[in-house]
């Protein structure tokens, strides 16, 4: 839970104002806005890698004004946009018992965790490899189970899909969706406004520093004054359903979803054909 | 830990007198003053010289950021006390610190008051080949983008349990690498883009090339350049002579 969250940069940009928000074990949830909306701050904000200035933030009912980041990074897990911030070790596996180092694990069982995290990645060949040899998809994979080896109870993604093609972005979302079942919460940063649309349930739009909608996706991303504001365009559903509607096709601007669409599409191609046979 | 305080040598627009002197005046004012530094170990000398700062510093409108720099320092004053007290004496370790101090503020008033752009144009004006006045300025201009980066690098490894402070010199030497070693890495492939972006530009195609903006040695560069030798030359002066000098100039502390 984070309340009245206030936080002011040392050189006197209030960067988030008045933030409230709850969220709930098993939540998938997008932050949207343009840059310098307040986004990454705010994440900052939940492990600690800045304190606010002014409110409370409470994980599992605790206060986490005294608790250190180190404490708090077994709690919640970010991963940054750029793997290569955090890569250095001289081999993969390496990389993977970095992490688990804070945990005080013996040898063998930091080494059997490592072995589950390189299964559950699919990295096991590249184990002896040098993690600055990988390629920038495996990169950002090792990346990642460099936090999940770590159990945290909330996973905070920065631009996930950023540079990603379209099999990444798929065994991303398998690897959310397990993760989801696990019980975690899952907080995405993300530009990606078709990808929110598609598979994230609940979205926040932030814009200068404040929360300006919290609730679900495609009612959030369906507004336009809302969209104006954050520098976002609405989703290509959206658009075609408005631009259908412009040309006539009645209620077309009751459409929002990809699913819908089609089902307008599809039953007003059957009409047209039943007409053109009664002709 | 924030490395924040490396914003202490990001150049910020301002208006003030040190702002609108030349980029050269204020690199002989840095050289000036290293120099100065390196002539004594005392600490009456080196206090003075701290001192005769302060109002260049307040002059400038750079207080704020100054103190930043200073403050950055700590880790390296606590290693200086240490080995300098341990080996030597601790006298001739707060007259170290007072060094490191003066050149570092030296340097952080001219990083701070200098433009990039000027000082490749001041450093070409010194004859200086375009090729390396620009890779300077270059240089120069990307601290406040490698600090940035440094701090990127410090929360991504904090959000996986890493700790700075580790118990023992060796344990926190080893402690660097995970920050070091991604630094130097997102480094040389940023220099690699900036290197590749510059040939698609054709950099360098031409060995003689013009100048839009010309910068120009003005009276008030002129005043503060003698004011700076000046002071230079008294502080040899008093190095050559130190023996004529007044007892407190070779004062330090009975331990």
């Amino acid at each position: 839970m984070i309340k009245d969250v206030m936080y002011t940069y040392p050189n006197g940009t209030l960067a988030l104002k008045d933030i409230n928000l709850n969220l709930y074990g098993g939540e998938f949830i997008g932050i949207m806005g343009k840059n310098g909306a307040g986004k990454t701050t705010l994440i900052r904000t939940l492990n600690g890698l800045i304190r606010p200035t002014h409110g409370d933030i409470y994980i599992n009912d605790k206060n986490i004004s005294s608790t250190t980041i180190a404490t708090l990074s077994k709690k919640v897990g970010i991963i940054f946009q750029n793997a290569s911030h955090q890569l250095f070790a001289n081999t993969v596996e390496d990389e993977i018992k970095f992490s688990l180092k804070s945990f005080n694990l013996n040898k063998e069982e930091s080494q059997i965790r490592t072995n589950e995290i390189l299964h559950q990645f699919n990295l096991e060949k590249y184990r002896e490899r040098s993690p600055l040899n990988l390629s920038g998809g495996e990169s950002k994979k090792l990346a990642i189970a460099s936090i999940i080896c770590r159990d945290p109870d909330i996973l905070i993604f920065d631009e996930p899909t950023l540079g990603q093609d379209a099999k990444e972005i798929e065994s991303f979302l398998r690897l959310i969706e397990k993760e989801r079942e696990n019980g975690k919460t899952i907080i995405i940063i993300t530009h990606n406004i078709e990808f929110a649309f598609e598979f994230i349930p609940r979205t926040i739009l932030m814009a200068e520093g404040k929360i300006i909608a919290d609730g679900p996706t495609q009612k959030v991303l369906n507004c336009e004054e809302l969209i104006d504001k954050t520098s976002l365009i609405l989703p290509q559903s959206r658009q075609f359903s408005l631009a259908l509607h412009s040309k006539g096709f009645q209620n077309a601007d009751t459409l929002f979803s990809k699913a819908d669409v089609t089902k307008y599409l599809m039953q007003f191609l059957k009409n047209s054909s039943e007409r053109a046979q009664k002709r | 830990m924030s490395l924040e305080f490396l914003n202490a040598f990001k150049f910020m627009r301002k208006d003030s007198f040190l702002h609108n002197l030349d980029p050269r005046a204020k690199l002989f004012l840095a050289i000036v003053y290293t120099v100065s530094a390196l002539l004594f170990n005392q600490i009456v000398p080196l206090f003075f010289i701290f001192l005769s700062l302060i109002p260049l510093v307040i002059i400038g409108k750079i207080f704020r950021q100054w103190v930043k720099s200073i403050r950055g320092l700590s880790f390296l004053v606590i290693f200086i006390l240490f080995l300098n007290t341990l080996f030597i004496s601790l006298s001739f370790a707060i007259a170290m610190i007072l060094r490191i101090f003066i050149m570092v503020s030296a340097f952080s008033i001219f990083f701070l008051t200098v433009d990039p752009n000027n000082l490749a144009l001041s450093l070409i004006s010194m004859k200086l080949p375009y090729e390396f006045a620009f890779s300077f300025s270059l240089a120069f201009r990307f601290v406040p983008t490698i600090a940035k980066e440094a701090q990127n690098i410090m929360d991504a490894q904090q959000s996986r349990g890493y700790e700075m402070q580790e118990k023992g010199i060796i344990n926190q030497i080893k402690n660097l690498f995970p920050l070091l070693i991604p630094l130097i890495i997102c480094s040389i492939k940023r220099a690699f883009n900036v290197a590749e972006a510059l040939e698609s530009r054709a950099f360098g195609s031409k060995k003689e090339r013009t100048y839009y903006y010309t910068i120009k040695y003005s009276l008030k560069d002129w005043i503060f350049t003698i004011y700076l030798i000046l002071f230079l030359t008294t502080f040899i002066v008093i190095k050559i002579q130190f023996n004529l000098m007044p007892e407190f100039f070779s004062w330090s502390l009975p331990v």
